[in-house]
């Protein structure tokens, strides 16, 4: 279960790594938002690839952006359990 | 220090007298307006084919005519969501500005555009519920430029402006396109007759904002100005290309879909097609120096 986890959240960090080849790596802790590797024109794509590896419909209305802050905030939020 | 108090022009005052007597003339019931047949025939096309994202691509060559077909219908529900969406921002922002000390000279014909707005909100959302199901949403966030602080009303309504021009492009074509069904070729027609006086408006009350914002301008903050307006016209063309949508249309690989088509060599024809009045608008009237959406620099951030 664990493993399935890791390779989920191994699909949103592809998706951000594909969009952004100057990047190795993407740190769990590291904020998207303030270091532009997601911005308002990528963000349709984000949620889209984030509900689609976790197969969670994510909410706009209610949603905490503070959860897509950071790989770990995500796998948190909508991996985990 | 408060924003002055707008001061239209005489152009500006008559237009607005204008605009509210043909408000009056012309208002009608949209609860009784309109036919709704049970369902829409899935053998048509929803949209225009012209109108749709895969149209002229190597993405439509793969794809059969009933995938296109398909296509079509889940674009056309994707469409109207969009204006769900922009109505509400649109609506909460004239609301908050109407009978303000700012806004006193245009709140009377504000009155007209948010009753227009609401029930234009509702024969969308109407169309979307029966006959898609749903209303698709429309994610907003990630880093964004930040706009000066005291440009807050000319990016509303420049916003505002922008989204009513996008959507007046294709609700002319489809309210004239014999191939559609009826329903759809009417919502399209009314929409884009109400539409008329309100972009009419917007390029006034735009114009007038942006030159009481020039005159105290720095060439930094008009820089920002132009970066912003871009940035939001290339959110608002992409938000067409929804991956959700083709996803439902059963398209193969949406993500690769949706990235082939924005990159591909009909983009920047198609962009420009849905924005050739407002890239004229906004070029004349010095909000933007170019027409070339392709050039946008990303060097500020906000959360």
């Amino acid at each position: 279960m664990a493993q399935q986890t890791t390779a989920s959240i191994n699909e949103v960090k592809d998706w951000v790594l594909a969009k952004h080849t100057e990047r190795q790596d993407i740190g769990a802790d590291e904020d998207l938002i303030e270091t532009r590797l997601v911005d308002s024109l990528s963000f349709v794509e984000f949620i889209f690839v984030i509900e689609q590896a976790s197969g969670t419909e994510i909410d706009m209305d209610t949603l905490d952006l503070d959860d897509l802050r950071t790989l770990a905030a995500i796998e948190k939020r909508f991996f985990a359990g | 220090m408060k924003p002055a108090m707008i001061e239209p022009d005489e152009r500006f005052r008559e237009i607005l007298d204008r605009l509210s007597s043909m408000s009056i003339e012309d208002y009608y019931n949209p609860y009784r307006m309109f036919e709704w047949p049970d369902e829409l025939p899935e053998d048509m096309w929803w949209m225009s084919p012209t109108l749709t994202t895969t149209y002229g691509t190597d993405v439509a060559e793969e794809l059969t005519q009933e995938q296109l077909r398909a296509l079509s219908r889940y674009e056309s529900i994707n469409f109207y969501s969009l204006n769900v969406h922009g109505i509400r921002e649109l609506l909460i922002e004239v609301t908050k500005r109407i009978h303000t000390a700012e806004f006193t000279a245009p709140s009377q014909f504000f009155h007209h555009f948010i009753g227009e707005e609401n029930e234009h909100m509702w024969f969308f959302a109407e169309f979307c519920l029966r006959y898609g199901s749903k209303i698709y949403k429309q994610p907003r966030g990630g880093a964004e430029t930040i706009p000066p602080h005291n440009a807050e009303s000319l990016l509303v309504f420049a916003r505002i402006l922008i989204f009513e021009e996008l959507v007046d492009h294709f609700n002319s074509k489809m309210a004239l396109d014999k191939s559609l069904h009826d329903t759809i070729r009417q919502i399209n027609r009314i929409h884009h007759q109400d539409e008329s006086r309100h972009i009419a408006f917007g390029r006034e009350l735009v114009r007038t904002l942006f030159e009481n914002f020039r005159a105290q301008a720095t060439s930094e903050e008009l820089a920002q100005i132009r970066d912003y307006l871009k940035r939001y016209m290339r959110f608002s063309f992409e938000s067409l290309f929804n991956p959700q949508v083709y996803q439902d249309a059963g398209v193969d690989k949406p993500l690769e879909v949706r990235r082939r088509l924005l990159e591909g060599s009909r983009r920047p024809e198609f962009e420009q097609q849905v924005f050739r009045k407002t890239l004229s608008f906004l070029t004349k009237n010095g909000l933007l120096d170019d027409k070339d959406l392709a050039t946008v620099t990303t060097k500020r951030v906000a959360s």
